[in-house]
């Protein structure tokens, strides 16, 4: 953490929401990519970063700068999304095939064909990735999407690197299965 | 001697994620070109991880986030006050003393000293002040003087036959 960062979060530790602002200049993008992560939808998304820079506001008092900052509010933000995620799954709705295979519900919107693809393929994402366990789930973002190193997502999640690479190992294996089809078309593009 | 499938496939998702070590990387490299299994296996990786990585990647790009922060701020300000009750029990939840539950032997004894205090401090003492003279008799021989105590209740009669000797009965 350089002097300017500590500056800027003593501030705001005081209750400086300039300070905060800086923050969130300097950060947003990332805590979106987090919540996008495992959200999987703009709307939520974007509620996450905004639920995300009010909890650092209320909580950062509690910051002692034992751990990088951004491992902090990373933390802060996966933990955020999966709550919102979990909230959210309730509200929607899947149906599976005869083979128990994904396939997604027919909104009552009719959307430009593109649209739709799209929108299939993500909702096809957010239901694998629901599938992993938790610790699992966050760790395949921090990598698959943050590209945090080993260490990097070792000390946002509190574990050993040796559990780091179990965890995307076995995280892996099973999206390459949920995700058959996607990644094996992809592969030939 | 020419590395095993089985010994690479140990160390493709860290090289894959750029985390081996050079002499790792070494390894992988000599060993990709000429093993289908462990090439299949690295693109799958990246399959995977573009499956992943790139809607998020469009979507950072074409998201603007409109009124996030006035959003924010706003939630802020709006963040209620606490009544000094809950500050209350947030100052109880936070307390150590509070939280090990030291508190209830402490307010039993508190309670205790105080029921106790109260005795002491309140107790009727008796005065023996009340007593009066109900009674004084003088003669020649003898002079006689009753007192009356209410608590205890007891009469003291002084009989004094001679003005140099005191003579007590009860």
């Amino acid at each position: 953490m350089n002097g300017q960062e500590a500056e800027l979060i003593s501030r705001c530790q005081q209750g400086d929401q300039d300070a905060l602002k800086e923050i969130f200049n300097q950060y947003h993008k990332k805590v979106y990519r987090i919540a996008y992560g495992v959200v999987r939808q703009r709307e939520d998304a974007l509620d996450v970063v905004q639920e995300v820079f009010i909890k650092l506001f209320r909580s950062i008092k509690n910051f002692k700068g034992k751990s990088a900052f951004y491992t902090y509010l990373y933390r802060l933000a996966m933990n955020t999304a999966i709550d919102h995620s979990r909230k959210a799954k309730k509200a929607v709705f899947f149906s599976l095939d005869e083979e128990g295979g994904f396939q997604p519900s027919d909104g009552p919107e009719k959307r430009p064909d593109q649209i739709v693809a799209r929108k299939e393929l993500e909702e096809k994402v957010r239901w694998a990735i629901d599938q992993l366990p938790q610790d699992q789930k966050a760790t395949m973002i921090y990598r698959e999407i943050e590209e945090l190193s080993y260490e990097e997502i070792a000390e946002a999640m509190g574990c050993s690197v040796g559990t780091v690479m179990s965890r995307l190992h076995y995280g892996r294996k099973k999206l390459q299965v949920l995700l058959k089809d996607m990644v094996k078309g992809r592969e030939g593009e | 001697m020419k590395d095993s499938c089985s010994s690479i496939s140990a160390i493709l998702e860290k090289y894959f994620d750029l985390q081996a070590t050079d002499e790792e990387r070494t390894l992988v490299e000599r060993h990709l070109p000429d093993c289908p299994v462990c090439h299949e296996q690295l693109r799958l990786l990246e399959g995977l991880r573009d499956a992943i990585k790139t809607p998020v990647d469009e979507a950072v790009k074409e998201e603007t986030f409109p009124w996030v922060w006035e959003k924010i701020g706003k939630g802020i300000r709006q963040e209620r006050r606490p009544s000094w009750w809950e500050s209350l029990r947030s100052w109880l939840d936070l307390s150590p003393i509070f939280r090990k539950r030291v508190w209830i032997p402490a307010a039993a004894t508190a309670i205790v000293l105080l029921f106790f205090s109260v005795q002491i401090i309140f107790k009727k003492i008796p005065s023996y002040s009340e007593a009066s003279v109900v009674e004084y008799v003088e003669s020649e021989t003898n002079n006689v003087m009753v007192y009356q105590l209410e608590n205890p209740e007891i009469t003291v009669i002084w009989i004094f036959e001679d003005p140099d000797e005191d003579t007590a009965v009860s």
